[in-house]
């Protein structure tokens, strides 16, 4: 008889940390379901995270180090590789400086310490250089939503009137979300979707808005001054915890429905609905931006425009609103360092409030620094679980970049792209072999996840851990193991790692309230985490570095400047489809075989106009490069005329080749990966 | 007897179910055409609808297979085909009148839902919550229930 037992975890194969029930039979993972106790997912999961087992018994996975040599990869003993990696970095920072080397941490396998770990490790060998995905995914709108409201808030969607999706498709990118929308809409809750594409997301909406790829901060503007004009601000709420009214009000009078009509394609009567609806749904109102505003050269004001549409209304801190959430209390891994090193973070100068608030530094321009020298040599990184050579920016500098290196070493599942350019590549180990905390900030818990099976594989605090004692910072890792590491962290919430652990299907460790800025104020206390203690609608941080304060729309779209004789139609990229994550999972055969390949999806008119046919291969072409693909002639309500879209991290057809690196939010510093200029030719052979 | 209710006003169309349904049946594929639930997608009309079998009490498929191959799992009240059996004459599709059941066309067999014994794999998946694996009565009664909900809504 088979021993079997069910381990319980949070899914990992996307962001959104779903529980889930992982069947073992002797020690083998069979099965992996949804755990219908977690409060986030209740029991269902998509395909990727069934699809868990696939990836966790894959041929393909690496099971050894691999050693760059004249002959090609050879494999190594981990301790070699250890070894020789750690020696490496300490003769490049004596050569070069302690600053010539980073680390870049990727989403691709899913550590939840890991950020924590690989920051401290990089200051801890007194370097500032910490890279991440997260500068072209999520810390455009993370800045935005501090700006205004000084924390990273929630849309209370399942107890909402209102749910306003701008450029997001919660069924490809947020699962979960998709159950809590259906869920107020059974509570009779309406849907308005505001994107350039027919989404899985907008099928269900009441309203659907299609407007013109990086306007949608010119839609926020009109509605703001509707909202002016037809008296629906809630001036208490205003003049209580806001800043920076005046301001706000004098420039939204630009934005008159026929300029906004004219810039986003949207009618004035498809803003009267929207209009009414947010009339209808009082304060139960929940605007939640996607990373169709944040790709953009205004991302940063998109996203804050947007979200002064909630605070005008006073839909914050209240059910159905946007929360405000607060969090464990447990430690954080990072540590300080000198402000001498911390001036030399790659991107501080050019984007301080990347640097300042996320502690980030600037993936883009650490390519040019790396080729260029300047303004300081940089010549080796570590990596774990990061593909960027399918998921940044102007693929072609990054290849270009990252063979300069004197040192690449790449963590991962799998040999990845990247990998394949590196000098040293190290098995990783999955979520699925670790024990680590996850948290869910909507539903304010946390979960110690079970490590479900030990495949022999180094997990990432190893990684760090057995540098750091090369290095000789080995008291900055002092932890036997990821338990004892995970014991520490959650020291200061007085909860121990066994009682934390008896809670396998997550901890709430706080119910959700509402209204707490209220009580914030009655107690003297900032009810918000600005500069002001108010929502701004002038940012105090930008205040500070002397750049415009108010979202007014900056920059606009990197096309409209384009001469469009050459470069035609613009090119949106960054949109995910269900059964892929990124770059991954193209090699799990049975998602690999729903969508083969890459195309180009573009409106029947322009397929038309370019004499291009279903299923055929076409060549696209931008300023930084040129993609052979297959066309994907959608029907005329699907996409926006004019734009094509492509999804990214497929290698054959690599779409970061046309995307560039030049045109970015001088906020965030986020490339516009949604609106790029490229004409497309029919290949004739 | 449990069976798969469908919210056809809650479905996205992100074919997670039929995915989900593909992978179990072969182990090596999620491609829809392998799926026995299928959505069908009206785009003009804005209308999603996701269908599968409804393991019809009096289940014409099973009269009508002249094989006596379909039968009634005494557990979950799935009727299922024995793939043994199937003569692949193709009469239940003939049969049944909602267009449930497909056809392998290498086995040559006829294929359809079997309910996962007891744990549906496309209800697991169906992130956006239109699937449920529960009893039409249950099902009824909520929606009664949501109904109400809407009148007091209007009364208040």
């Amino acid at each position: 008889m088979a021993k079997q037992e069910i381990k319980k975890s949070c899914c990992r194969m996307c962001g959104m940390l779903c529980g889930i029930d992982v069947n073992v039979e002797d020690g083998r993972v069979t099965e992996i379901n949804g755990n219908k106790a977690f409060r986030a997912n209740r029991g269902r999961i998509c395909i990727k995270g069934s699809s868990g087992v696939t990836q966790l018994y894959n041929p393909e996975r690496l099971t050894k180090p691999l050693k760059r040599t004249e002959n090609g990869f050879v494999e190594i003993e981990m301790e070699q590789a250890m070894d020789e990696i750690a020696e490496k970095l300490q003769s490049l920072q004596a050569d070069y400086g302690t600053e010539s080397v980073g680390v870049w941490k990727g989403e691709g396998i899913g550590f939840a310490q890991q950020e924590g770990l690989a920051r401290r490790f990089i200051h801890g060998i007194q370097s500032p250089n910490y890279f991440s995905n997260d500068t072209q995914c999520f810390a455009g709108r993370y800045i935005a939503y501090n700006m205004v409201f000084g924390t990273w808030p929630c849309a209370d969607l399942r107890n909402t009137n209102l749910a306003v999706m701008w450029g997001t498709n919660p069924p490809a990118s947020h699962s979960y979300w998709t159950q809590d929308i259906n869920d107020a809409r059974d509570k009779g809750a309406k849907l308005i979707v505001i994107d350039t594409i027919y989404t899985e997301m907008a099928r269900l909406a009441d309203l659907y808005i299609q407007v013109k790829p990086g306007t949608d901060s010119i839609l926020a503007w009109g509605l703001i001054k509707q909202l002016i004009d037809q008296k629906m601000v809630d001036n208490e709420f205003v003049s209580k915890f806001t800043k920076g009214y005046d301001e706000l009000e004098a420039y939204a009078q630009t934005y008159t429905p026929e300029y906004v009509q004219e810039k986003t394609g949207v009618t004035p009567e498809q803003m009267a609905a929207v209009i009414q609806h947010y009339r209808q749904a009082g304060k139960k109102i929940a605007n939640w931006c996607g990373t169709g505003l944040e790709h953009q050269a205004n991302g940063v004001n998109n996203v804050r425009s947007v979200g002064y549409i909630d605070a005008l209304i006073g839909a914050v801190d209240v059910p159905g609103g946007m929360m405000t959430v607060e969090g464990f209390g447990a430690r954080s891994l990072e540590i300080d360092i000198e402000p001498s090193l911390m001036s030399k973070a790659i991107g501080r100068e050019q984007f301080p409030i990347l640097y300042g608030m996320r502690g980030e530094c600037h993936t883009l321009l650490l390519m040019d620094q790396i080729l260029s020298g300047k303004p300081y040599p940089f010549k080796g990184l570590v990596m774990t679980a990061a593909d960027p050579v399918l998921t940044n920016a102007n693929t072609g500098k990054v290849e270009e970049a990252l063979k300069a290196l004197d040192l690449l070493v790449v963590k991962d599942l799998y040999l990845t792209e990247t990998a394949k350019l590196a000098d040293y590549v190290l098995p990783a180990a999955s979520y699925l072999e670790r024990s680590e905390l996850q948290y869910n900030g909507i539903n304010q818990t946390v979960m110690l996840t079970e490590k479900v099976v030990d495949l022999g594989h180094q997990s990432e605090y190893e990684l760090f851990k057995g540098l750091a004692d090369r290095m000789g910072i080995a008291e900055l890792f002092p932890w036997e193991n990821e338990d004892e590491l995970n014991a520490w962290l959650i020291e200061p919430t007085e909860m121990s790692l066994a009682e934390l652990a008896s809670h396998r299907d997550g901890y709430q460790f706080k119910p959700l309230t509402y209204e707490k800025i209220h009580r914030a104020l009655e107690r003297g206390e900032k009810p918000f985490n600005t500069p002001s203690g108010l929502i701004e609608f002038t940012s105090g941080h930008l205040e500070a570095i002397g750049m415009e304060p108010l979202a007014k729309f900056q920059d606009a779209p990197e096309y409209l400047g384009v001469e469009p004789d050459e470069y035609p139609l613009v090119l949106m990229t960054g949109a995910r489809k269900v059964m892929y994550f990124h770059g991954r999972y193209r090699n799990l055969p049975q998602l690999e075989k729903v969508m083969p390949k890459a195309q180009v999806e573009m409106h029947p008119a322009d397929a038309d106009r370019f004499g291009l046919n279903h299923g055929e291969k076409a060549r696209v072409i931008s300023a930084y490069g040129a993609i052979d693909i297959h066309v994907r002639v959608m029907s005329a309500k699907e996409i926006v005329p004019g734009a094509v879209q492509i999804t990214h991290g497929f290698k054959n057809a690599n779409v970061n080749y046309l995307v560039g690196d030049g045109i970015t939010d001088p906020i965030s510093g986020f490339p516009a990966l949604k609106s790029v200029p490229v004409r497309i030719e029919k290949i004739i052979n | 007897m449990k069976t798969v209710s469908i919210d056809r006003s809650k479905c996205v169309g992100c074919r997670n179910c039929e995915m989900a349904c593909a992978f179990a049946r072969t182990g090596t594929t999620c491609e829809s055409q392998e799926s026995n639930i299928k959505v069908n997608h009206y785009l003009d009309e804005r209308v999603l609808m996701p269908m599968t079998c409804l393991h019809c009490s009096e289940a014409w498929c099973m009269s009508v297979c002249p094989a006596g191959a379909i039968s009634r799992n005494a557990d979950t009240n799935a009727v299922v085909i024995d793939e043994d059996r199937c003569a692949g004459c193709k009469m239940c599709m003939l049969a049944c009148p909602f267009g449930n059941i497909h056809f392998d066309n290498e086995k040559l067999v006829s294929r359809k839902c079997d309910l996962c014994d007891g744990a549906p794999k496309c209800v697991e998946h169906c992130i956006a919550g239109a699937l449920k694996y529960e009893d039409m009565n249950d099902n009824a009664a909520a929606l009664r229930c949501k109904n109400d909900h809407k009148l007091i809504a209007q009364a208040l």
